[in-house]
């Protein structure tokens, strides 16, 4: 499943707004934007932001799909929901860019990929799908060391106290992870996700 | 039309507004009789408490003078203030409303000469100024008061105060056995003009009206700048009296947002003009700024906008602030993303304005007027008669429109036209 891009040829071209309207969480909404800029004033992070919600919005009004999807506007929300409680218009702001997110990682796009939020969910989801639990010491490693072998090690040193720590008070294991009972059903479960997801993509 | 005939031919107006007032005159003018029913002790509305009211900036005496004259002058109506409707049986052209009056404990032939106001102590929040000041517990409403009649507070009635206050009246006005009364009128039709109240600046929590001293609301501003106000028409900080040099204004605090007022109040960006206008009068160095999502002037009002946004000391700046925040000397820090050059500012002024909009009070009435819109606002449709802002957001003169209509209306009703 591919977010459509613009026609070139057209000046004003709304396809890639439908298509956002139609497949993202929340998107039906976005047409009710009234580029007031609540969201962006409230985000504690948006100077981060290569663009704020607002003006994202606003971008995907306007066709500018390569724009929006290589931005790092949604890798970097921290999800603190400042925009979704202000919004005047009940925009859910923070569902829309975890949304578009998941569209700029399957389609490649790199700030989206590479992002600090991309590694980690891909580490969380690795643990939880193979183990059908979340195992703190493995998904952090795996973290870590998805920047390559020499970051990994320094982010595992610098941390090493804290885990020292979380291990002391009961909060990280060490030795085998912990599992879930009937991996079979799960994946079994995961499976059918898969099929259906495959579906619906096409 | 029915074949039913109207079984009274008077017309009861709800709420004594300029919308009320309106609508009664005109009923009465056109020979018909009236009941008016205010809930305060005096006419005149949201319109008495305003500091001027455009489009000509005119004090709100001009308006409302020469309906208390109209009223005064007409042998058709009759007013009962401090009184609202607690029921309404029956129907179109012969309802039975029951009203319930407050005690007022003086009379009527009370001279508003303030012997009483002299001996009386306790002090009472005065709602005319949104509690901004208080009131001594014999008080005149406000200076245009109609009728021209003392109150006294139910707080002092079995005090020695109170017998204080009996005594100073010199032609025994001061009734402290008043009772109040609740009885039952026959009337064909029924206008409802119970006009509006502030939204609540409480409920906007990024705006910390409640807690920051500097944060004001739109209406304690018309009373600030009042002659007849807290400060005797002086616009100063509340938390330390000193002139506001750099001032903001908030449009839509609380409208066209769907946490709070699902609707445009249509009146808030042409008042925060007159507020524009009233601080740079008073201050020639004042900075004005003014937030907004969009600017409506309404109706004939652009050039009254033009005007303002001709001073190079009024700045309009296209955002709806994302929060307000405590700053060094009680300055509040207006908070968001300016749309227009995508920069997210945080700045420091002397007094804040949040510009609230009007919200229907018949809301939580007891809905005795039969229809209403979504928003809570009377909607006129079969036998239910709306005026003024009680049917929706509207300005001095649509509410004069509206309330002209609605007597029409009424007039219809109770002559058997229509029912
Ligand atoms: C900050 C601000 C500034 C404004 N400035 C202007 C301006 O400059 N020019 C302009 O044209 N408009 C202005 N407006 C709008 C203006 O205030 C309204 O158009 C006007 O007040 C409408 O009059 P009304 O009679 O409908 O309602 P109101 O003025 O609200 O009168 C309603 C009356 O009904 C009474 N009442 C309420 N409930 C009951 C009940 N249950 N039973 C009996 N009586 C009841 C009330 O006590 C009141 O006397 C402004 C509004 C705001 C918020």
């Amino acid at each position: 499943m591919n977010a459509l891009s613009p026609t070139p040829t057209k000046k004003y071209d709304l396809s890639f707004a439908r298509w956002v309207y139609r497949n993202v969480d929340g998107g039906d909404r976005l047409a009710l934007c009234m580029q007031c800029g609540t969201c962006s004033g409230s985000c504690p992070i948006g100077a981060q932001m290569d663009f704020g919600p607002r003006k994202l919005f606003m971008m995907i009004r306007a066709g500018m799909k390569e724009e929006v999807l290589s931005s790092n506007s949604m890798a970097a929300c921290v999800s603190c929901y400042n925009c979704v409680v202000r919004c005047p218009r009940k925009v859910p702001v923070k569902y829309i860019l975890q949304s578009l997110f998941t569209v700029a990682v399957r389609e490649g796009y790199a700030q989206s990929v590479d992002s600090d939020n991309a590694r980690f969910a891909r580490a969380f989801w690795w643990s939880a799908a193979k183990f059908g639990r979340t195992d703190e010491r493995l998904v952090t490693a795996r973290f870590y060391f998805s920047y390559g072998l020499s970051a990994g090690f320094k982010k595992s040193m610098a941390n090493l106290a804290i885990a020292k720590g979380m291990v002391k008070a009961k909060r990280m294991h060490l030795g085998l992870p912990h599992t879930c009972k009937n991996a079979g059903e799960l994946r079994k479960i995961l499976a059918k996700a898969a099929e259906i997801e495959a579906r619906h993509a096409t | 039309m029915t074949d039913k005939q109207p079984q009274s031919r008077t017309i009861m107006v709800v709420g004594g507004g300029i919308a009320g007032i309106t609508a009664a005159v005109e009923a009465a003018e056109a020979g018909y009789d009236v009941v008016m029913v205010e809930k305060s002790p005096t006419l005149g509305g949201r319109v008495a408490q305003m500091n001027r009211y455009f489009p000509k900036l005119c004090h709100p005496t001009c308006g409302l003078e020469i309906n208390y004259q109209r009223i005064k002058t007409s042998k058709r109506i009759n007013l009962f203030t401090l009184s609202t409707v607690a029921a309404v049986k029956g129907s179109a052209g012969a309802y039975t409303v029951t009203v319930k009056t407050e005690p007022r404990f003086v009379k009527p032939n009370c001279t508003a000469c303030g012997d009483c106001a002299q001996v009386a102590e306790t002090a009472i929040a005065d709602p005319f100024n949104y509690g901004m000041k208080t009131v001594k517990a014999a008080w005149l409403p406000h200076t245009m008061a109609f009728p021209m009649r003392y109150v006294v507070a139910p707080e002092v009635v079995r005090t020695p105060e109170g017998e204080r206050i009996k005594a100073a009246c010199k032609i025994g006005a001061v009734d402290l056995d008043d009772q109040g009364a609740s009885f039952d009128l026959e009337v064909g039709a029924i206008v409802w003009a119970t006009g509006w109240k502030p939204y609540p600046a409480a409920n906007l929590t990024a705006y910390r009206w409640a807690e920051l001293p500097n944060v004001i609301t739109n209406v304690e501003m018309e009373r600030l700048a009042s002659p007849d106000g807290p400060t005797g028409g002086r616009i100063v900080r509340p938390s330390d009296g000193a002139v506001p040099k750099r001032v903001a204004l908030i449009q839509c605090a609380g409208s066209r947002d769907l946490n709070h007022l699902g609707y445009c109040s249509r009146i808030c960006c042409l008042a925060s003009m007159k507020h524009a206008a009233y601080v740079r009068e008073q201050v020639a160095e004042a900075e004005v700024d003014v937030y907004y999502i969009d600017l409506r002037a309404h109706d004939k009002l652009e050039s009254f906008m033009r005007r303002l946004k001709a001073d190079p000391q009024v700045r309009f700046v296209k955002s709806k602030p994302a929060r307000i925040e405590a700053g060094a000397e009680d300055n509040p820090v207006v908070c968001g993303e300016n749309t227009l050059t995508r920069d997210v500012y945080a700045q420091p002024y002397d007094l804040v304005v949040l510009a609230t909009g009007m919200q229907a009070s018949v809301e939580g009435d007891g809905r005795l007027a039969g229809s209403y819109d979504d928003y809570g606002f009377v909607f006129t449709e079969g036998e239910t008669i709306g005026a003024g802002v009680a049917s929706g957001p509207l300005d001095v003169s649509m509410s004069v429109q509206s309330a002209t209509a609605a007597a029409c209306k009424a007039i219809q009703v109770v002559s058997g036209v229509r029912g």
